[in-house]
This record gives C-alpha cells, sequence and structure tokens, in this order.
C-alpha cells in the first residue's frame, strides 16, 4: 500500500516528524514500511508558463520557437520540438538553472542558431510516470489546466513536495488500506487527535430516489446507491490526479478519479455507471446463473457461475459484483444519468470471482480482505459531494440503501481483564496506560472493577478476541519494551528418540567415511522415475509448476543420480554420496489419503574415486559400498548378511539383498548397465537402507564378555569348489555345523584364488577358523576332529575337496 | 725366548691390532678382527703359550701382560663395536627418511550437508533447554496444514502459502506448522510441551537466489500455564546467544501469523555488521530471522487445550536463511545442487 505523507497530514497532526521517522514508527507498529521515496525525483527550477506564441523554427523542420510567459514580465524565447507547443498553452518551463530528474541541468543555448531560454517540459521529464496518465498526457508537452497560476513553481503545483511510504500491510491489516485507516493508525502510535470524519452529510437532491435495489443474495449484506445527473464529464483537478497518482492509481476522468480517490480515503471502493442502462430502474443484486454470460469493461466476454455474484436489473446482469462493471452500463459521452454504488460484498466470493476470471483490481482486494460497513455511507455521500463540487453534478433524490436484516454492527464489545493482559504478556503496564492505548485506537472502554469490556469499532474487523486486545497493548506499548524472562515450568529431558539418535550416528558414520551428504528435491519428473520399473505410480501434483517437478519421488535413486550427472559435468570425477530422506508411496490414485513416507538412507557411488600417491584412481565397486554398509550396521547394531538379489534395475551378479533378523532391510548393487545408461551415467554403485526396518531389527543394548583365560588354536584349510559358489554360502555352511560345538569364535575367507594349479571352472578358498573353550585349553585331537567335521560339512554341501 | 722379547712381541701386536681396529668400519670386519686377535688361533693365544718357555718367577708377570693386552682388545673391541653400531643405525635411518610434506594415507572424510549441519546445531540449543524433537508428514491435509491453524478456506492468508496440492484436501505441507496442532493432539491435554520440529517443506514459488520450492523450517512449540509473552522472547534471546554468540541481541516486530496472537518477526544483530549497518541488512543493523508469536486462543482450543487455562508460545525459522548468512552463501539453489566441490567446503567438523 503506498500512501502519501501530505495526504495524512492533512488529517493529522504529525507536526516536525518526517516522512523517515514516521515510517520507523509504523514500523515498530507492525506496519513495516519498505520504501520512503520522494515525488519530486529532482525537479528544481521549473515554473507554470504560458506558450504567449509559436512560430516555426527557420533551420529546422521539427523545432518550433515559443515566446513563453513565465510571469517575469518579458517572455522568454525558448526553442521546442513537442507537436503540441501551441499557442495559450500553460506548460512546465525549466528555467536556465534548472534541474531536471536525472540531474539534467538546463541552459541558456543556442538550437540550430536560434537562442533559447529554457526547456518546455513533458510529464516524463518532470518524473512524472506516464502509466498512470491518460495517453493524451503521456506525451509531448504536460498540459496544465488553464486556471495554473503562470509563474508559480510546479514542485507546489505538482504537489512534488510530497513523500510516499510504501508499507507492507499484513492481511490482518486490512483497515490500513485506506487513509482513514492509516489516519487512525498514525494518531493512535503517536498518541494524538485526528481530524477525519465520522460521517459524511451528503448534498441532498430534491425528490425521490428513480432507482430501486433488490437484494437476491445474501452474499451482499448492504448495497447503496445515489443517482446523479448534469454532470460535467471533465478531468478531475491537478491536486486530485497527483494523490492518485503519489498512490499509484491511474487517473483517468473525474468520475472514476473521485470513486478511485473516495476508495483510496475511505478504504470503500466504488463503483459508477449509466443510471439510464438499468432496465425498470430496479437493481438487482443476485447470484449469477450457470452460464450466463457478460461482456465487461474490458470488452471481453465472460461466462459466469452460480457463485458469483452479479449487479443486474430485471433483464440483465450489467455487472460483476466488486470486480468489473459490464459494458453495457459503461458511462460514455452520451451518458446523462450516472448511478454511483457503494456496497459490500462477501469476500471469498470476490476472491474466487476474480481467481476464476484472472483480475485483480485494487477494488477487488480490499473486497476480499473486507470493508467497513460503517464506512459504507460516509464513502458514498463524499463521492457524491466530490462530484457536485468538482463537476457540478445534481442529486437526484437521496441515496437508497438496503441491507440484510441481519448486518454487522458498527461495533463489538471485548471482554479484557487488565491483569490477565500483564500476565500473558509478561510485563508492567498500568490500568491506566492500557486505557489510554484503547482511546489512541478509538476504541471505548467501559471499565468495571477488573472486568473490562473494550468497544471496537468495525473498521477493525482483526480485533474479535481478547489476544487481539492483547497484541494491540503490546504493539503500541511498544514491543521493545517486552522484557526478556525465562519460562518456569517442569524439568523436561531434551534427548533424541531412537530413531532421531540412529540417523544423527549414521550421518556421522558414513561422513567419516568419506561420504558427502546431500539434500535433494522430492518433486521429480515419471520420466526420471521410468528406468526403475516400480510398482508405485508416483503421486502428481494438481498445478505442477514445470515438467521437471510435477509428481513426488517413488524412489531416491533418481535423485542421486542427478546429483552424479550434475557433478560429472561440472569437472568431478566421481564420489560417494549419501541422502537421509523420503519417498512417497501410494497404492491407489487419485490420492485419498495420506500416503506411505518411506524413509532412507541412499547412498550412491559414481566415477572414479579420488586418487592418492599411495593408491591409484580407480572406479569404485561393489565392494566399497558393501565396507560401507558392514562397517555403517556394525556400528548401529545390526548383524547383516547378503543374499544376492533380484531387483531388476541392478546387476544381476553383483547385487545384494541386506537381511537382518529374517527381513529384507535394504539393499547394495551395482546398477544394471542399462539402468545406468538411461541415468547418464557410466558406472555407479546404490545402497539403500529402510530406515523404519533399520531400526526394527537392531539389536538391543550390548552385553561385555570376560576375556578368555585359556589360548585358543587357529586353523587353516584350502578347499576348492565350483567358481559359483558363494563363499558366504560355505562360511554359512560351516558356521551352522559347529554352532552347537560353542568352540568356533572366529571363522572367515582370507584367500579366494582362480588360475594355475586350480581346475578350469573351479576356485580355490582358503578358510580360517579359531577354536577356543572359556573353561579349559582344547586338544590338538578336539580341534583335528572340529576341522574335519567342517570339511565333511563342505564336502556333502559344496563338493568341496580339500587342496592338496 | 727371553721375556724381553716376548714383551716387545706383545707390543708390537697391541699396536698393531689397535691400529687395524681403528681402521674398520664395516661389522663383518669387526667380526674378522675379532677372529684374529682374540680368537683361538689368534697371536696374542700363540704368544701366551710361549709362556712356558719363560721362567717361574717370569711367568705370572707375563701372564698379566697377557691379560692386559686382551683386556685392552676386548675393551677396544666393545668400544668400537658399540661405535659401528651407532654409525650403522645413522646411516640406516638417514638412508630411511622420508618427505614428511607429502600427504598421510587418506582416511576419505566426506561432509555433512550444511542444511543438516545447522539444523543440528539448532537441534542440540533445543535439546539443551529441554526441548525434544518431532517429526511429522510431509503430506498434509488442508485440515492441518491451514483450517486448525486458523486458517480456514478462502482466508486472504492463504495468499502468502501458495500450497501444491495433491488432491481437494491434500498438500504438500507449506510450514512445519501442522506439526503444532499434531503435537498437542497426541498429548492430550499433558503440560508442559516443549518441542522442535525440524523438517522439509514446500512452497509453489520459482526457484531464483532466494526461493526454493524447496526448503526446510525448524518449528518451535511450548505450552502450559502462566507462559508469557516475555518467556518467548527470551527464550529465543538464549538461543541466538548460543547460536551467533554472547553479544547477540533480539528485536520483536509486531507482525500477523494466523495462528499467533500477538505475533510478531523476530530480527537478530546482522551478523555480518553487529549492527552497525551493512549491506547486507539493508543498512538497519538487524536482520530477520524468525517468525514468532503466542498460540492463539482458537489453535489451543482446536487442539484440546482451553485457552482460559493454557497459554504456549511457537516460533519458525529457516535453517537455509540461516546457513545462508554464517556461511556466506548468496543463492540458495547452491544448497540444493550439490556439487561435491561446494560440500568439501563443509568438510571441517
Ligand atoms: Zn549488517
Amino acid at each position: 500500500m503506498k500512501v502519501s505523507y501530505q495526504w495524512l497530514r492533512e488529517y493529522v497532526d504529525l507536526a516536525d516528524l518526517s516522512p523517515e521517522a514516521l515510517a520507523d514508527k509504523l514500523t515498530s507498529a507492525g506496519l513495516a514500511v519498505d520504501a520512503v521515496e520522494p515525488r519530486n525525483k529532482g525537479v528544481s527550477g521549473v515554473v507554470v508558463g504560458e506558450i504567449v506564441s509559436a512560430r516555426q523554427h527557420p533551420d529546422a523542420d521539427r523545432l518550433r520557437v515559443c515566446m513563453v510567459n513565465v510571469g517575469t514580465g518579458e517572455p522568454l524565447q525558448i526553442v521546442c520540438g513537442a507537436s503540441n507547443a501551441n499557442p495559450g498553452l500553460r506548460v512546465p518551463v525549466a528555467l536556465p538553472g534548472a534541474t531536471l530528474p536525472g540531474g539534467v541541468q538546463i541552459r541558456r543555448t543556442t538550437l540550430r542558431g536560434v537562442e533559447s531560454n529554457g526547456m518546455l517540459c513533458s510529464a516524463a521529464e518532470i518524473g512524472l510516470e506516464t502509466r498512470l496518465l491518460p495517453s493524451a498526457q503521456a506525451t509531448g508537452l504536460f498540459v496544465l489546466p488553464e486556471e495554473t497560476p503562470i509563474g508559480e513553481d510546479i514542485v507546489k503545483v505538482l504537489c512534488l513536495d510530497d513523500v510516499v511510504l510504501d508499507i507492507d500491510l499484513t492481511p490482518n491489516r486490512s483497515d490500513c488500506f485506506s487513509i482513514r485507516g492509516l489516519v487512525h493508525e498514525v494518531a493512535a502510535i503517536l498518541r494524538s487527535g485526528h481530524s477525519f470524519p465520522e460521517h459524511i452529510e451528503a448534498p441532498k437532491g430534491v425528490g425521490e430516489s428513480p432507482i430501486a435495489i433488490d437484494l437476491a443474495t445474501e452474499r451482499c449484506p448492504r448495497y447503496e446507491a445515489q443517482v446523479l445527473d448534469g454532470i460535467n464529464q471533465t478531468s478531475s483537478p491537478l491536486w486530485m490526479q497527483m494523490r492518485l497518482m503519489a498512490m499509484g492509481i491511474r487517473t483517468i476522468d473525474l468520475v472514476v478519479d473521485v470513486t478511485n480517490y473516495v476508495m483510496l480515503e475511505w478504504g470503500q471502493p466504488l463503483h459508477a455507471f449509466d443510471a439510464d442502462s438499468i432496465a425498470q430502474s430496479q437493481i438487482v443484486v443476485r447470484q449469477a446463473h450457470d452460464g450466463e454470460e457478460l461482456v465487461t469493461l474490458d470488452g471481453q466476454k465472460r461466462t459466469l457461475t452460480r457463485d458469483m455474484i452479479v449487479i443486474s436489473d430485471p433483464e440483465k446482469a450489467i455487472g460483476l459484483a466488486g470486480v468489473m462493471g459490464g459494458e453495457n452500463s459503461e458511462i460514455t459521452a452520451s451518458t446523462r444519468r450516472i448511478a454511483l454504488e457503494s456496497a459490500r460484498f462477501d469476500g471469498s466470493s470476490v476472491r474466487r470471482t476474480g481467481q476464476r476470471l484472472g483480475l485483480r483490481s485494487e477494488a477487488q482486494q480490499r473486497f476480499e480482505k473486507g470493508v467497513d460497513p460503517a464506512a459504507i455511507s460516509p464513502a458514498l455521500a463524499r463521492a457524491t459531494a466530490l462530484l457536485v463540487e468538482l463537476g457540478g453534478a445534481r442529486p437526484i433524490g437521496p441515496s437508497v440503501a438496503v441491507h440484510q436484516e441481519r448486518q454487522a454492527g458498527d461495533s463489538r464489545q471485548v471482554p479484557f481483564v487488565p491483569e490477565q493482559c500483564r500476565e500473558a504478556l509478561g510485563f508492567a503496564i498500568s490500568n491506566d496506560e492500557m486505557e489510554a492505548i484503547f482511546h489512541a485506537l478509538g476504541f471505548g472502554v467501559h471499565r468495571q472493577e477488573d472486568k473490562w469490556l473494550v468497544e471496537v469499532p468495525s473498521r477493525r474487523a482483526d480485533v474479535a478476541l481478547t489476544a487481539d486486545l492483547y497484541e494491540e497493548i503490546a504493539r503500541l506499548h511498544g514491543y521493545d519494551n517486552i522484557p526478556s524472562t525465562v519460562t518456569v515450568l517442569p524439568v523436561t529431558p531434551g534427548m533424541r528418540d531412537r530413531r532421531q539418535a540412529m540417523l544423527a550416528k549414521a550421518r556421522d558414520l558414513l561422513v567419516n567415511m568419506g561420504m558427502f551428504e546431500v539434500r535433494t528435491y522430492a518433486l521429480t519428473s515419471p520420466d526420471a522415475l521410468a528406468p526403475l520399473s516400480s510398482p508405485y505410480r508416483p503421486i502428481p501434483l494438481l498445478l505442477p509448476m514445470s515438467d521437471e517437478r510435477r509428481v513426488l519421488r517413488t524412489h531416491l535413486l533418481p535423485s542421486l543420480a542427478e546429483v552424479a550427472v550434475h557433478n560429472l559435468a561440472h569437472q568431478v570425477s566421481g564420489g560417494a554420496i549419501f541422502e537421509i530422506g523420503k519417498s512417497y508411496l501410494t497404492s491407489e490414485l487419485p490420492l485419498c489419503a495420506q500416503p506411505q513416507e518411506r524413509e532412507v538412507i541412499a547412498m550412491l557411488w559414481f566415477g572414479e574415486t579420488e586418487g592418492t600417491l599411495y593408491e591409484k584412481a580407480r572406479r569404485y565397486d561393489f565392494y566399497d559400498a558393501k565396507g560401507v554398509l558392514e562397517n555403517l550396521l556394525a556400528a548401529l547394531g545390526a548383524d547383516a548378511s547378503y543374499v544376492r538379489s533380484a531387483i531388476p534395475w541392478l546387476h544381476p551378479g553383483r547385487s545384494a539383498d541386506v537381511v537382518a533378523s529374517g527381513e529384507t532391510i535394504g539393499v547394495v548393487g551395482e546398477l544394471h548397465p542399462e539402468t545406468a545408461k538411461a541415468f547418464g551415467i557410466d558406472r555407479a554403485i546404490y545402497a539403500e537402507i529402510d530406515v523404519a526396518s533399520l531400526l526394527a531389527t537392531r539389536e538391543s543394548d550390548m552385553q561385555a564378555k570376560a576375556l578368555p583365560k585359556f589360548p585358543g588354536s587357529r586353523r587353516d584349510i584350502a578347499i576348492v569348489v565350483d567358481r559359483e559358489t558363494l563363499v558366504g554360502d560355505l562360511l554359512r555352511t560351516v558356521n551352522k555345523r559347529l554352532a552347537t560345538s560353542g568352540l568356533l569364535q572366529d571363522l572367515k575367507a582370507f584367500d579366494v584364488y582362480v588360475g594355475e594349479g586350480v581346475p578350469e571352472g573351479k576356485k580355490s578358498v582358503a578358510i580360517t577358523m579359531f577354536f577356543q573353550d572359556a573353561e579349559r585349553t582344547l586338544t590338538d585331537d578336539e580341534i583335528e576332529q572340529l576341522v574335519a567335521t567342517a570339511i565333511d560339512a563342505l564336502h556333502v554341501n559344496h563338493n568341496a575337496q580339500l587342496r592338496s | 725366548m727371553d721375556m724381553e722379547a716376548l714383551i716387545v712381541q706383545l707390543r708390537r701386536l697391541q699396536e698393531t691390532a689397535l691400529a687395524k681396529l681403528t681402521e674398520i668400519s664395516a661389522t663383518r670386519d669387526l667380526t674378522n678382527w675379532r677372529v684374529q686377535y682374540l680368537g683361538k688361533k689368534s697371536e696374542l693365544n700363540a704368544l701366551s703359550k710361549q709362556m712356558g718357555s719363560l721362567g717361574q718367577e717370569e711367568r705370572p708377570l707375563f701372564g698379566e701382560r697377557v691379560n692386559e693386552v686382551r683386556k685392552a682388545f676386548e675393551d677396544a673391541y666393545l668400544e668400537r663395536q658399540t661405535a659401528l653400531a651407532a654409525a650403522e643405525q645413522a646411516l640406516r635411518l638417514a638412508q630411511e627418511t622420508i618427505d614428511i610434506t607429502l600427504p598421510g594415507r587418506a582416511i576419505g572424510r566426506g561432509a555433512i550437508h550444511p542444511i543438516s549441519r545447522v539444523i543440528q546445531e539448532i537441534e542440540n540449543i533445543f535439546l539443551g533447554m529441554g526441548f525434544s524433537i518431532v517429526d511429522g508428514p510431509e503430506i498434509e491435509t488442508d485440515h492441518y496444514n491451514f483450517e486448525l491453524l486458523n486458517l480456514p478456506k478462502d482466508h486472504p492468508a492463504r495468499d502468502m502459502q501458495d500450497t501444491f496440492y495433491l488432491s481437494d484436501e491434500l498438500l504438500l505441507r507449506t510450514h512445519t506448522s501442522p506439526m503444532q496442532v499434531r503435537t498437542m493432539e497426541r498429548m492430550q491435554g499433558d503440560i508442559p510441551i516443549k518441542v522442535i520440529v525440524p523438517g522439509r517443506v514446500y512452497r509453489r514459488d520459482e526457484d531464483d537466489a532466494t526461493h526454493s520450492h524447496q526448503f526446510t523450517q525448524i518449528e518451535g512449540l511450548v505450552v502450559g500455564e502462566g507462559i508469557r509473552m516475555s518467556d518467548l522472547k527470551g527464550t529465543l534471546e538464549s538461543f541466538a546467544k548460543a547460536l551467533f554468540g554472547p553479544e547477540q541481541r533480539v528485536r520483536l516486530r509486531p507482525s500477523y501469523f494466523p495462528f499467533t496472537e500477538p505475533s510478531a518477526e523476530v530480527d537478530l544483530l546482522c551478523v555480518h555488521c553487529h549492527g552497525e549497518g551493512c549491506r547486507v541488512c539493508k543498512g538497519t543493523g538487524w536482520i530477520e530471522i524468525l517468525g514468532a508469536g503466542m498460540v492463539h486462543p482458537r489453535v489451543l482450543d482446536m487442539s484440546g487445550y482451553d485457552s482460559t487455562r493454557y497459554s504456549g508460545f511457537a516460533f519458525g525459522m529457516g535453517p537455509e536463511r540461516i546457513a545462508m548468512l554464517r556461511y556466506g552463501i548468496s543463492d540458495i539453489r547452491l544448497l540444493y545442487q550439490n556439487d561435491l566441490r561446494f560440500l568439501a567446503q563443509f568438510a571441517r567438523a
């Protein structure tokens, strides 16, 4: 909301408070001022002059030599290039020594041999926004009204000494969408009085009003209209145009300007239309019929729906309430009588209508946020008075006002207990001070012992609850005056829950294993997810912003692959990344309920390791990933095993399901070459651990075991098995077979060999076993017996031959 | 043989042997020397065997002399052996010298994402103040995301929340605030409630240097009896000091959120100029970092907490903004591009 400092000053005594100081006070009170901009963009030495004569420049087709009266006696000779430099016009004249916006200095000069003593100015040259002017005023010399005093400083004539405050209003403060509201607010902040009127006495017209009004929808609580005739369709006075421009409103003509002016002043949008276009002189405010059509003022044919409100007569719609008038009731040069409308329409309805039709006028914004019922009549009276005063209009009869049986009152009473307010805010403030604040706001106070009733005028629709009054007290007392205290509450243990603690630990572990955490977007495209042939269809957005981000991911791999692609394209040769993130899974679309949000630790190794002096750069492989997983899961207390995976988008021979406590909790594997190709990467290893599953399988607290008192014995064996045999299976067999003995303390493969000395299609596996008893030293015989049992089991289950 | 001649021989032997010994620089030569001069077939042994040809009185004298020489040989040998060993070790160590400026064997160290880093730090501060951490769904209902937060349909403030809808009723949460309501519902009227809620949120914003359609928030909620607005200010001040240093101060400015009343924007002293005024704070000396307020009585009532008996405060902040301020990041998109050259800068613990 842009607001004119001078306009405010008209109603409230700002004394020597500068615009900047006022801006600070408004900001501290919750009306954040984003900018303070002087209207004068650098004009000085420019006065009003009248072109006395204009003749063709002897040596330049497009130049004219004007004699200009600037009130100093002798007319000045000024050469001008504007096509409208005609005798009799009053225009801004930049005298020699004048400055114009952009630092332009005006000097006495000679143009093609003719002396020129200054410059005649266009609107743009004196810093006016041409987009806010009627097109005739936007180009050529800026023509001033003929009564403008000659020689007067243009800064005064065009009110360029004004300053505009740009206020970022929060949605609750719709009351400040007007001079009226801001005057009340400033007066409250300054604790000074103001002279903004409560009511306006409108000039009385003779006879009866020629129109009747029928409120046929509840969505219009109140509608008033005044008919006028004899209006002189002229332009509005300069001071009004300048105020409209200062507040960012385009000037059009007297009638439109007056309705806008009163809207800015009172916050009440008005609409003027041709009174003679109303059939049977009857205005009907009703809901539109589905499919009803109306050509609006912008010439567009609109198809209406039932939830829109229309202004109509018994035959046809003539306007979209609060949004835009109809072309069939537009005021034209031949209009004899005009009708002025001041009404209140349901904000939601206006908002939806505007959204549907893609319109968002100043009036519409005010209706959406809610207008003050108490301003409807005075605004109409004010506009009527201005049209009478400035346009010579004559009111016909009084205004007509109709309203719903139940309508909002002019004020409401809100209970308030001073002691409770002090307790809620946490600072000391006297009852009298609180009462003074309410009075400054224009609120009435009925003090009854320690329970008050505060009477809030209807213009402050945002103040309805006791808590709203607390805020008024706090902000006008000053938030800066609120002390810092500390809540006195029962002591609570602040700690992460199991899941949070596990994830924090996982993050640290992964980072310490050289992995980088990434954070990617949950929104992606169906194409990005396609290579995974997921059983889940991704959940689409109703209104996506782009094709790349229009569904929720069902998997994290595409997100991590995107990161890999970005890095590989930016001189990063490879890396190990992870994300703790979610995928969004549902079995039914369209979505009816909150879907499953599956949290995973997703990891990707792509490209090459960083080469060092000690180990050359090499491509990441399956065992890099598995090493990290083993380390991570061991640290997190999960006893995992790895089983060949059947996931189709992974390499069938280089992928494994991660199993713990009989449940699959994740997967690790090299991407299937086709998958990798689809993602645009060469080769990568992906791993994923489901957070909920991991949490469910984690072992409980660890138990310490005493150190052994008796020595143990290690035995190594080398066996030959088929090449396809999994070492993991061999170890599992041995483990299972010797489990009952309780003596096998360690078991692992320490060498796998294929080549010379090993038959074709076979491999040699070296296994080490460590036996120990807590109670005694084992004999050689016992140990040999155990080893023989192991070898026997390997032979039976895997056709293993002892290597000689 | 007379003794004189033997003693001369003995002396000559001693001189020759010791002279040779000083020339020895290798362990092998030293061993040979020992065999030659102290071994069974040594000249010293040979001389000592001639003792028998001497007279009765001369024998002990000569024997004594032989032993003196043997002792001298042994001492010299040991001394030489020690010196040689030391020299050889020095040589070996010299040969073993390495370039200590070469890098150590890499134990790859990655990095926590800067947003997670900020979130963890903020979590730790609030954990220290006795808050617990709760997480909630990113896919919310209109009911929880808006209506129970005092934002009925068609509320003008919904303009501020441009929302990704998935259906008429389901949406990507636009803030972490729905967890205020979910937490109160879960607590079923128990007090105190002291929680923070970190999480991802989504808005229909075009991605640019300062906007991201996906970002994170940390919500805070305290509900109990007798909680005052000054407690909100005190809590946030403690937090600000913990996060940015003991000289920090907070400034509250009146503002508007539908689910708090009174509401406030919370500014901290500019972390760059400490209040002097600079480009980062647009000359004001303050930077806006949080939105906060007293929990709206309607929100309390709708969540099962009688607003005439209980009160509370809530606040929300953006880890991205804090990360950008703290690490001097000027474009929010860097945080979601995940360029490893960028992330590697956060490898410091
Ligand atoms: Zn600063």
